[in-house]
């Protein structure tokens, strides 16, 4: 594992990170839960963003909760500064992940760019809308979630550009979220992870996301079945048919822990008990 | 490279490979507590306080560790006089192969340094990456809420004192 890794280093700002970057074959290290293990032998420096001050930052106003990009999984889920709907469902999803330790190594950043099937905290951003901002040097670009998870981050990143920061709108009154993991044990990985978010208008849902991951080899939204619901009524007909177009839209990855014909089954379910649940949580 | 950092209190400087694993570097220099299990971070044998915060040395490269604060179950206390967390582990039975033992035990401190008033809920989430192979999960539950109570205690007889 990084057979040729031969320098380290250590830099503690953003712009000396991104120049150092841009050198061939040097990647980026956070957390290094997924890094360290890394099976790539052609990697020869890393460079250690964990000393950047400015990445680690937890801050939340009326509008935005902004998440530094090394702020570890463990910081988000202990956070006094998160509330409401946004804050609260963000703490929730960051305490299912993996186990104290590992929580505290985690970054957001790494959780969100290694986009891994088991991974939870990009699901959430995906149903809360959120954007990710990006570095390289002093020039910085803002892009939503779905697209960096869309393209792959390991695509969508230029050379020596890097996830400084991600940005997590505040939802209030008449939104509701819900996530719920289907795990073996709380040490598994998961073989389904689903997520949704509800906002009614006059009753009526004005804005549906549905995203899942386990069942799909990275996080992924269901649009199709979220532009199902827009302008329909919360009943349990419109929700049911939700889910099963949620669950038709995947195609679905498999291993020991469970098939793609049961997880489709399951996973349809759990869409319909999720919404069920946002809307509830909406109505409130 | 060498890597200087701090282990039990004490400024180390360590020559390492850059790919090497912090838990194999501290073992390698006789802090033999760090145990290996599994070397993926799933099983906490390898857990050591990092910054005061536990953390899998397994799966952190020992370059990550350039200026880090680092404590090993060697720097919890001696057999001669063991940490008050280790004497309650003996007492309820907590020990019985000892592989698990180091990581439980820093993650123990750092519930008690941090949560003097842990719950048994509090107690399962702060040893939820530590898993135990041999004792079962109660064992170690009881002694860790018996170690808070017992340092409670001492903490109101040395204030009643002064
Ligand atoms: C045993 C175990 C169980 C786990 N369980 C879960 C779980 O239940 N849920 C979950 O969500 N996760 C879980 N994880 C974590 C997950 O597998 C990844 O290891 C983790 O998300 C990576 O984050 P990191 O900060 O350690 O990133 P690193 O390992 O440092 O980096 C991961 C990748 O992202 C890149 N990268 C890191 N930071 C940035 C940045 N700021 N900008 C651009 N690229 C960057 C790196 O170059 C690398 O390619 C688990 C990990 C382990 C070891
Ligand atoms: S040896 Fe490190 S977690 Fe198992
Ligand atoms: S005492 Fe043997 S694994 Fe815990």
């Amino acid at each position: 594992m990084l057979k040729k890794l031969t320098q380290f280093y250590h830099p503690t700002t953003i712009e000396e990170a991104c120049k150092l970057l841009a050198k061939p074959k040097t990647a980026v290290i956070a957390g290094g839960t997924a890094e360290a293990l890394r099976k790539d032998d052609s990697i020869e420096a890393l460079v250690d963003i964990t000393h950047i001050k400015e990445l680690s930052h937890l801050d939340q106003d009326a509008s935005t909760i902004k998440i530094g990009a090394t702020t570890t999984v463990q910081e988000i889920y202990k956070s006094q500064k998160l509330k409401g709907m946004s804050g609260n469902f963000l703490k929730q999803v960051a305490g299912t992940v993996a186990a104290t330790a590992l929580r505290n190594t985690i970054t957001a950043g790494g959780n969100l760019a290694a986009q891994l099937w088991w991974s939870d905290l990009p699901v959430a951003y995906l149903i809360l809308d959120a954007e990710v901002v990006c570095r390289l040097g002093k020039p910085k670009r803002t892009v939503s979630v779905v697209q960096i998870i869309n393209d792959t981050p390991a695509k969508f990143l230029k050379k020596g550009e890097i996830i400084s920061e991600i940005h997590v709108p505040c939802f209030g009154n008449n939104t509701g979220c819900d996530f719920r993991k289907q795990i073996k044990t709380h040490h598994d990985y998961p073989t389904i992870t689903a997520a949704t978010r509800i906002t009614l208008k006059n009753g009526m849902i004005s804005e549906a996301r549905i995203a899942c991951n386990a069942v799909t080899p990275f996080p992924f939204r269901c649009q199709e079945a979220e532009k199902f619901l827009v302008g329909k009524k919360p009943t349990a007909e419109n929700i049911e048919k939700a889910a099963e177009k949620a669950a038709n839209s995947i195609k679905y990855r498999e291993d020991y822990r469970a098939s793609k014909e049961y997880r489709q089954e399951v996973f349809q379910v759990m869409v319909r008990r999720s919404l069920e649940a946002s809307v509830e949580a909406a109505k409130k | 490279m060498q890597l200087n950092c701090k282990v039990n209190g004490k400024a180390c400087c360590f020559e390492i490979e850059p790919n090497e694993m912090l838990a194999d570097v501290l073992r390698r220099e006789g802090y033999r507590g760090v145990k290996v299990g599994c070397r993926e971070g799933s099983c906490g044998a390898c857990s050591v306080m990092f910054n005061g915060k536990p953390r899998n040395s397994c799966i952190t490269l020992a370059a990550m560790a350039e200026g880090a604060d680092i404590m090993t179950v060697e720097g919890l206390g001696t057999p001669d006089k063991p940490h008050l967390l280790q004497s309650c582990y003996v007492k309820h039975g907590a020990a019985q192969c000892g592989f698990c033992n180091p990581g439980s035990l820093i993650s123990a401190k750092y519930l008690l340094d941090n949560n003097p008033n842990p719950t048994e809920d509090d107690v399962k989430e702060a040893l939820d990456g530590n898993l135990c192979r041999c004792t079962g999960y109660i064992k170690r539950i009881e002694a860790i809420l018996d170690a808070a109570q017992q340092m409670k205690k001492s903490a109101k007889s040395t204030r009643g004192k002064k």
